[in-house]
């Protein structure tokens, strides 16, 4: 087991506790005198609540409370206020919280939620993100014009569906297609689908008597929890205090807060007595948000030799009932709409809509999962009309030095890496040479299928990480930072930066496992694949922090100047002699002279991060710059398809991504790996399915299908490492990404086996049995 | 979490059994036999069903026997899925047994519960059609040994308080050729979009279904047709089909149209393998 640094594999720190089952999550805090709090939600997706009759459950033994929309008078959202968290006068999706109920305990809340009758007048639905932009559809939100902005770059456009508009404008589009001799267009449809992380989403609160809010949850916003529920319920930001321990998985879907909210009314209803709410599997796939679903038509044209000319995409983000994170799903696809590739001329919509859906939030890939489906299938049907090889198609029309996204930012090898090297590595890999359709027998056929990816992170302008560092008196350090230990294993990242710059076992690296927002230094979410970034360049601050200090310290006692000092295994020596040195352990609590006289105190370091150069986009053209690097790779997938039953099986799945400098291979490989399991499920069964009346079909997981283990096919994995200049030991965040082009490349493989275009999402064998047949017998 | 309290009896003979359940109904408790609870506690948790007692019949003898009397399997209604596959008498029927649910679920499931089951697909009384096996039924006048086509009309049909205690099935079906064929919507576990299953007895084929109505089935004229030598494979699948158009659903799993394509796929492929054996 190596003990220092970075490049090598660690294990993670939280490891032993997690596999022993010793890791304790949210709700495995439970304190005596603790009240259950439980929901009651709506069965229709668009009615007005004519009447919610209470009565029966009120009078039930051990009910504390009830709340419902009439009692509540906040209205919520990250970007656009639009949401009551319990619904008012009407619900808007299937799921919605109606009514919550405070209770002694959950047999009894459950009991009295079953009481509560509530009497609904159904309204006509919007069922598609295409139906909600039709001439005279149903509008969801009439108040949309009154409703407060919370940032400046959100869009509403008041009497209809749209909470917001992002557009690019790059180049001349008209120019762009006059110069194509092929142009190819095509509608894809993406449905939403969950997240279905193990633990479901749950809070805890309190409010004790001196007024201070304490808040458990089970989230990947610790800080962002305390900074909303001090602005939504009125608050002092340092009377709220919020706590996350170990989070069981959120893939983006604990970066919102409902709960919380909900958890803080209910504590209050009962005079501050400490309450707790967890999502049923059932509410948590259709209560609490889910994933954006997507419409799109693209029209994308190239010269004869190849060369990609121009792209004209509308996309229809189907937020669902509510805005929550739509408009910055809305945005990242802007951002990065063109997939990886250079278009001179670029037009694109991409309209936020409103549906009577369940509302939708972040989810690994944050939005370009969906986009990349369609720009890929749009780039393999230009390919094989110009009967070139899809990879080789990539090649040419790769970014490249000097070339210019979407929103104008001029790419450098630093800020966007090596697409073409990873497409080369990928070809090797997946054997590519071999061909992509071979008929093998018995009506099988092997097919491949190819997509790439890019994704740069969508953050505010403005957000911060910070790491507090302190010192055991033996030497060893503590490491306190904010972000949130939900699987990517960042807090021993964070620990391989500050032993590599501090030369130090990284066992004698402390971390703080869970974050309390009143000790641990703000990190702005635990999203976006930026916390190796963010939180890395605030370690290193931190690490120079001290390094700094110690030199100091140790400069006055060795008598010498500080530049001439190295630290190294927790010693400071003498450059030029090193058998001169000092232990950390002599000096980080302060240094004691032979006749007891001490100088200095304790050594505390502190380093702080601010996302510098990132713009908001323009409203017009788009241009602008969204995120600090891109993160770019290629995928693959190998199939086996059955002509004659429509059925297919994962043969492999292939990731070549540029990671810029691998700090812990092997877990860089899982989480590539995890991704493409998540990429696999979403472009073969992940979705949900609505009735008529905009119900969810697919609420347990009878019916709602994610990959099984046995389904597994065989994972490759490679990185390409082109340095990122701005980040710590010039990493590139691959947290997210593996899942980005799998199911586009699921697509590709599966339109070559069956010889039909596939551009909607599952490929389940009925679907396409459906598009290669038309459903005919 | 079940949201009601409710009685639990776990009695040691079927005459306990039926006692406690006909006083617990008369007492307005609506009791339920219990076997291995993976629906009822599913179903209670979600509120689609509710119960102010259950009777647990798991601990009464006959209803766990396995086993071999002269010429008959016996299967005991309290043996669970895995105790099915796991002694593997009948192929058959452990084929069938080990593609429901997951492996956890089928440690928990009873071939009673199964054949009881409010879900509509029942499984694993597709081989007790084909093989007309006997069903022994517990009731307030002692024991009833009756042919399954009488109490399982799509699903099982039973008095009130009657419960079923075993199946018995004649020897020599065991040893037939057979055939089981599970389509689901896409992966290995779920509901299916068809189970088709059969034996071919003395070169005459048998079939059953389930996934492809609202309830499992074997129907003669079916098996008519499949059997018809006058005809291509193809063309027997094309009459089976149109013929079975009538009571094949639509629902989250598959069309009735894609579930026809299914059907007839699997039909053509069935009389394929068995054509030679």
């Amino acid at each position: 087991m190596p003990k220092t640094g970075i490049g090598v594999t660690v294990i993670r720190k939280e490891a032993c506790n997690k596999v022993t089952g010793d890791a304790k999550y949210t709700n495995d805090f439970i304190s005596v005198g603790i009240l259950t709090a439980k929901m009651v939600t709506s069965t229709c997706a668009h009615a007005a609540i004519k009447k919610i009759d209470i009565a029966q459950a009120s009078s039930l033994p051990g009910v504390r409370a009830i709340i419902t929309g009439d009692n509540c008078s906040v209205i919520y959202g990250p970007l656009l206020e639009d949401r009551p968290p319990l619904a008012h006068k009407k619900v808007r999706y299937y799921g919605e919280p109606i009514a919550l109920v405070v209770a002694d305990n959950e047999f009894i809340a459950s009991q009295a939620v079953f009481l509560i009758k509530v009497e609904y007048e159904p309204l006509p639905v919007v069922n598609s993100p295409s139906e909600a932009i039709r001439q005279g559809a149903v509008i969801l939100h009439e108040n949309l014009g009154s409703y407060k902005t919370v940032v400046e770059d959100v869009y509403p456009k008041p009497g209809t569906n749209i909470c917001d508009q992002k557009q690019i404008r790059k180049g001349d589009i008209q120019k762009g297609f006059f110069e194509s001799d092929i142009i190819e267009e095509a509608r894809f449809i993406l449905p939403q689908s969950d997240h279905i992380a193990m633990e479901t989403r749950t809070a805890q609160a309190k409010i004790n008597a001196d007024g201070t809010v304490f808040i458990r949850s089970a989230s990947q916003a610790p800080h962002g929890i305390k900074k909303e529920i001090s602005k939504v319920f009125g608050l002092e930001e340092g009377k709220v205090i919020v706590e996350v321990p170990f989070v069981g998985g959120g893939f983006g879907g604990k970066a919102s807060i409902q709960l919380e909210l909900l958890a803080y009314m209910a504590s209050k209803a009962v005079g501050g007595r400490e309450i707790k709410i967890i999502n049923s599997r059932e509410n948590d796939i259709v209560t609490s948000p889910c994933r954006m679903g997507l419409e799109a038509i693209i029209k994308l044209g190239a010269s004869k030799d190849g060369k990609l000319k121009a792209i004209q995409m509308t996309y229809l983000v189907d937020t669902g009932a509510y805005s929550d994170t739509g408009p910055r799903l809305a945005r990242a696809i802007a951002v990065d709409c063109t997939g990886p590739y250079n278009i001179d001329n670029v037009w694109c919509d991409v309209l936020c809509v409103y549906t009577n859906h369940p509302y939708v939030t972040a989810f690994r890939g944050f939005g370009h999962a969906s986009y990349t489906f369609c720009i890929e299938r749009m780039i393999d049907k230009l390919a094989r009309r110009l009967q070139m090889d899809p990879a080789e198609f990539r090649k040419i029309n790769s970014l490249l030095p000097n070339h210019t996204t979407p929103t104008q930012v001029k790419v450098t090898e630093s800020n966007f890496g090596n697409l073409v090297a990873c497409i080369d590595k990928l070809k090797t890999l997946i054997n590519w040479e071999e061909g992509d359709r071979l008929e093998i027998g018995n009506d099988k056929i092997k097919a491949k299928g190819m997509a790439c990816l890019w994704k740069t992170s969508n953050s505010p302008p403005d957000e911060v990480s910070g790491v507090f560092l302190t010192f055991n008196e033996d030497g060893s350090i503590n490491l306190n930072c904010g972000c949130v230990e939900y699987g990517p294993a960042m807090k021993t990242t964070a620990a391989q930066i500050l032993s590599e710059k501090l030369k130090m076992d990284i066992n004698r690296i402390y971390v703080n496992m869970d974050v309390n927002t009143k000790y641990s230094p703000k990190h702005w979410k635990t999203v976006a694949s930026m916390t190796t970034f963010m939180l890395g360049r605030a370690v290193l601050r931190a690490a120079e922090d001290v390094i700094r200090q110690l030199k100091s310290l140790a400069a006055v006692v060795l008598r010498c100047p500080p530049e001439n000092l190295e630290v190294e295994d927790e010693k400071i020596y003498v450059k030029s002699d090193p058998a001169i040195f000092l232990n950390f352990k002599d000096l980080v609590h302060g240094y004691k002279y032979n006749n007891g006289n001490s100088v200095e105190g304790q050594i505390l370091g502190r380093g702080s991060f601010i996302m510098s150069d990132i713009n908001v986009l323009d409203k017009e053209t788009g241009k602008g710059k969204a995120g600090p690097y891109w993160t770019v790779g290629a995928q693959a997938v190998e199939i086996e398809f059955d002509k004659k039953e429509y059925t297919y099986r994962f043969i492999k799945a292939a990731t070549v991504m540029d990671a810029g400098n691998l700090l812990n291979p092997s877990m860089a490989e899982s989480l590539v790996k995890g991704g493409m399991c998540m990429g696999l499920g979403l472009g073969s069964r992940e979705c949900f399915n609505y009735g008529p009346e905009g119900e969810v079909l697919d609420t347990s997981l009878r019916s709602y299908k994610v990959m099984h283990f046995g389904e597994t096919p065989q994972y490759l994995v490679e990185f390409v490492e082109t340095p990122q200049l701005d980040s710590p030991y010039e990493a590139r965040g691959i947290a997210e990404h593996g899942i980005i082009g799998i199911p586009a490349a699921l697509g590709n493989a599966l339109s070559v086996a069956v010889q039909a275009e596939l551009d909607e999402l599952p490929l389940v064998p009925e679907t396409i049995w459906r598009i290669k047949t038309g459903g005919v017998l | 979490m079940i949201s009601f309290d409710f009685e639990y009896y776990r009695p040691d003979t079927l005459k306990e059994a039926v006692d406690i359940f006909l006083k617990l109904d008369k007492e307005g408790k609506s009791p339920v036999y219990y076997g291995g609870g993976t629906e009822l506690i599913s179903m209670a948790r979600v509120g689609s069903q509710s119960f102010g007692a259950v009777v647990d019949i798991k601990n009464i003898p006959e209803c766990k026997v396995l086993g071999f009397n002269a010429d008959t399997l016996c299967l005991g209604s309290a043996i669970t899925l895995s105790d099915i596959t796991e002694a593997n008498y009948f192929p058959l029927l452990s084929k069938t047994a080990g593609r429901i649910a997951d492996h956890t679920m089928q440690g928990k499931i009873t071939f009673g519960g199964n054949l009881a089951s409010t879900i509509i697909y029942r499984e694993t009384v597709l081989p007790l059609l084909l093989t007309n096996a006997r069903l022994t039924v517990a009731g307030k006048n002692g024991l009833a040994e009756v042919e399954i086509g009488q109490v399982f009309k799509e699903r099982l049909r039973l008095q009130k308080g009657e419960f079923l205690v075993k199946a018995t099935i004649d020897k020599k079906f065991l040893i037939a050729p057979y055939f089981h064929v599970k389509k689901t919507k896409n992966e290995k576990i779920d509901y299916p979009l068809i189970t088709a299953e059969g034996l071919k007895l003395d070169g005459y084929v048998r079939i059953a279904f389930s996934g492809l109505a609202s309830y499992p089935f074997r129907e003669a004229n079916i098996e008519n047709m499949l059997n018809d030598s006058s005809l291509e494979f193809s063309q027997r699948a094309d009459k089976i089909v149109q013929a079975l158009s009538g009571v094949i659903t639509s629902d989250l799993y598959g069309s009735a149209e894609y579930r026809k394509y299914v059907l007839k796929n699997t039909i053509v492929n069935i009389l394929e393998t068995l054509k030679d054996q």
